[in-house]
């Protein structure tokens, strides 16, 4: 199957359990929903898809202004207390910023683009399970609404200045709203998953399968190994948190909670964002110049390296010594190995380019600027990564952890936006303005890359473990550049949320400019 | 006859249902397998600073074996009502239900009459309070599992008999030997290594 033939409906879609026939009289069509029921009643997973799309576009904005308001705060311009009122409030909006890009934006994003594309691409005419593929997205937005509420009401994963009031039934409220999220995303995992596993067209084996259908089915089994263990943990703290009083792992006045959920947002889990990125950048690199990989089994075992090493569950370093974990081995062999597969990935992507029509307006088309800012920012993401993990450099508990953070969420950012130009037909939205693409690229790529290096050499710079970067002396002029990029984050996140919200209104793209 | 102009057979793609709660069921070991671990860690780091865990002799074995030995026979018991499904066989697969579901209930039970003998208090310590939501977590699950079991294999034998109905009564087997699986950790970290 070819990247630019239509879908092929696969009658196994609509007659599976949980498939939705297609209307087949003018009364069933006659009977659809309306456009408000739409989002309610859906079974089509592009309509789900596109909502996830749209709803963690926005919230990537509300996400990144909270980012310019820490690095504001990192700057010496004023305390960060100071800024959002009190050491708790800053770490409650520090805590925010990092669980909400992961959960509620960059996975749900990729998460949606899948719901929409990994049919066609497999030629199902449906996800596998449509039904559990709506509740997944309504199941996360009432978990992502519930997390932000009970943060502004006081929660949030701990305290670093003791709780008063309610604060404790607050951040009760937040491990909730947590894990309902992270349920509800392994849900859409599942679902996805599925439909390629189960669904593809007869005759289609799994190295045939796209790159993106490939990358999303091992991001599925990725996240199935490992956000478990986070609900997991949740678990244990909420059931000590109820207690009267916390013994260990519930305590509310001390950031016990956060600590022992902060490796879901560390490398190496932090790349289990990352995985379906690869497949969207070789994708869109394929379509724009209009050549195919010739060793497309070389891509496939590539992504599979990748995911191997983003399984993250195993990495917490709460439960013991974190030298004893993050000076072994095995945690050094994972931080270095993440470069491999990158490098090799950015090997295919120029094969590909070389194979392919090298126009001026194709290599400066959105998808292909898209793809190489999202592949070297997560290049340059796995490289701080590496060199975290040596000894030597003392970057382990330093702001080189964030780098790597930001590397992974803006190339997840970049990665949607490629996806909404790629995959127009699909997401069901108009094609994504070109300005608009090229604008949100580049201040995403211009906004990651300034926080990636700011964050990196603010690590070598730190004299002790500072995590949240709150000793301010010698990184002064870093804070400044760190907030520059957290401006140019925001504002490449909204263009990127404004062109998905008109491109809704815009006619559906001409045949053959999404492929 | 030309057998190489015969048309290739259709692939055979594995059934959807069971597919994707191998999936979930998976997703649900990996959560009980961190409690799990949490458990055995915490109790590690506890007897390498010389405490005591579990107070000499408040865990006993006895209920605890019963309830492994109850299980394994339901393992029997819901392959039973699987195949019944698959055979449309609804006097079999109902008593296999029932057989299963008075195993579950029995399970269920016998963890009440362990809470008692116990008498541990949820807020008495790491010790306690992992024992309650490594147990807590397994009963839930294994609630979880009754209902899929019950609910799939009454759809399956009380309407009209289809390949997707006795996919799910599978799905839900599926399920129910992960809970097995489960208890097997439970039973040896919790009752056996103590």
């Amino acid at each position: 199957m070819t990247l630019t033939e239509p879908a092929i409906a696969d009658s196994e879609a609509a007659s599976g359990a949980g498939g939705v026939a297609a209307p087949e009289s003018s009364d069933e069509v006659a009977a659809a929903p309306s456009i408000l029921a739409q989002p309610f009643v859906t079974s089509d997973a592009a309509t789900v898809g596109r909502l996830f799309v749209l709803t963690s576009l926005l919230l990537g904005v509300g996400t990144s202004v909270v980012g310019v308001l820490l690095s504001l705060g990192r700057t010496e311009a004023v305390a960060p207390w100071d800024l959002f009122g009190g050491f708790n409030a800053y770490f409650r909006m520090w805590t925010l910023y990092r669980m909400s890009f992961m959960l509620l934006v960059v996975m749900p994003l990729l998460l949606g683009v899948a719901l929409a594309v990994v049919p066609s691409q497999v030629g199902a005419g449906n996800v596998a399970f449509p039904r559990a593929a709506l509740a997944s997205f309504w199941s996360w937005l009432i978990g992502a609404v519930i997390i932000v509420v009970s943060v502004f009401a006081g929660g949030g994963w701990g305290a670093i200045d003791g709780v008063t009031g309610n604060e404790s039934d607050a951040m009760a409220l937040t491990l909730l709203g947590t894990g309902m999220v992270i349920v509800a995303l392994l849900l859409g995992a599942v679902t996805v998953a599925t439909t390629v596993i189960s669904l593809r067209q007869t005759g289609m084996s799994l190295l045939d399968v796209p790159p993106f259908s490939w990358s999303m089915l091992v991001a599925a089994a990725v996240w199935l190994f490992t956000l478990p263990v986070a609900v997991a943990n949740i678990v244990v703290i909420y059931a000590d948190l109820r207690g009267r009083p916390a013994i260990a792992f519930g305590r509310a006045e001390s950031p016990d909670i956060w600590l022992q959920l902060d490796w879901l947002v560390e490398q190496p889990a932090v790349y289990i964002m990352a995985v379906p990125v690869l497949g969207i950048a070789v994708e869109a690199v394929g379509a724009t110049v209009g050549a195919r990989s010739s060793r497309p089994e070389a891509i496939t075992v590539i992504v599979g390296l990748f995911g191997l090493l983003a399984v993250g569950g195993w990495s917490q370093d709460y439960f013991t010594a974190p030298q004893d974990l993050r000076d072994g081995l095995v945690y050094v062999a994972f931080g270095l190995a993440a470069v491999l597969p990158l490098v090799a990935l950015a090997g295919g992507a120029a094969e590909l380019v070389l194979r392919g029509t090298k126009t001026p307006d194709r290599l400066l088309d959105v998808r292909m600027l898209g793809a190489g800012a999202a592949l070297k920012l997560l290049g340059a993401a796995a490289l701080v990564g590496a060199l975290r993990v040596i000894e030597p450099l003392d970057l382990l508990e330093t702001t080189a952890t964030w780098a790597v953070f930001h590397g992974v969420v803006v190339a997840g950012l970049i990665a949607g936006v490629v996806a909404a130009r790629n995959w127009s037909h699909e997401l069901l939205i108009g094609p994504l303005s070109v300005v608009v693409g090229r604008g949100a690229v580049a201040l995403l790529l211009g906004g990651g890359g300034l926080l990636v290096l700011s964050d990196l050499i603010s690590g070598f710079l730190a004299d002790a473990p500072d995590l949240m970067a709150l000793s301010l002396d010698g990184s002064a002029v870093l804070n400044v550049v760190a907030f520059a990029g957290s401006i140019l984050v925001a504002v490449g996140a909204a263009a990127a949320a404004l062109g998905a919200v008109s491109a809704l209104r815009a006619p559906l793209v001409a045949e053959g400019d999404a492929t | 006859m030309r057998t190489t102009a015969l048309p290739a057979a259709e692939a055979t793609r594995p059934r959807t249902v069971v597919v994707g709660a191998l999936l979930a069921t998976g997703a649900v070991f990996m959560a009980f397998a961190a409690l799990v671990a949490v458990y055995v860690q915490q109790r590690q780091m506890s007897r390498a600073t010389g405490q005591e865990w579990f107070p000499e002799g408040s865990v006993e074995l006895g209920p605890a074996g019963m309830m492994m030995m109850t299980l394994v026979l339901s393992m029997v018991t819901v392959q039973w009502a699987v195949q019944a499904a698959r055979d449309e066989d609804r006097p079999h697969g109902f008593i296999a239900l029932g057989v299963t579901l008075m195993f579950g209930a029995a399970v269920i039970n016998q963890f009440w009459f362990v809470y008692q003998d116990t008498a541990f208090a949820i807020d008495g310590g790491r010790a306690e309070l992992l024992f309650y939501v490594v147990t807590g977590s397994f009963i839930a699950m294994l609630i979880s599992g009754m209902a899929m079991l019950a609910v799939t294999t009454i759809r399956s034998l009380m309407g009209p008999f289809g390949r997707d109905l006795a996919h799910g009564v599978q799905a839900a087997g599926a399920y129910w030997h992960m809970c097995v699986l489960c208890y097997f950790l439970v039973w040896y970290v919790i009752f056996i290594t103590k």
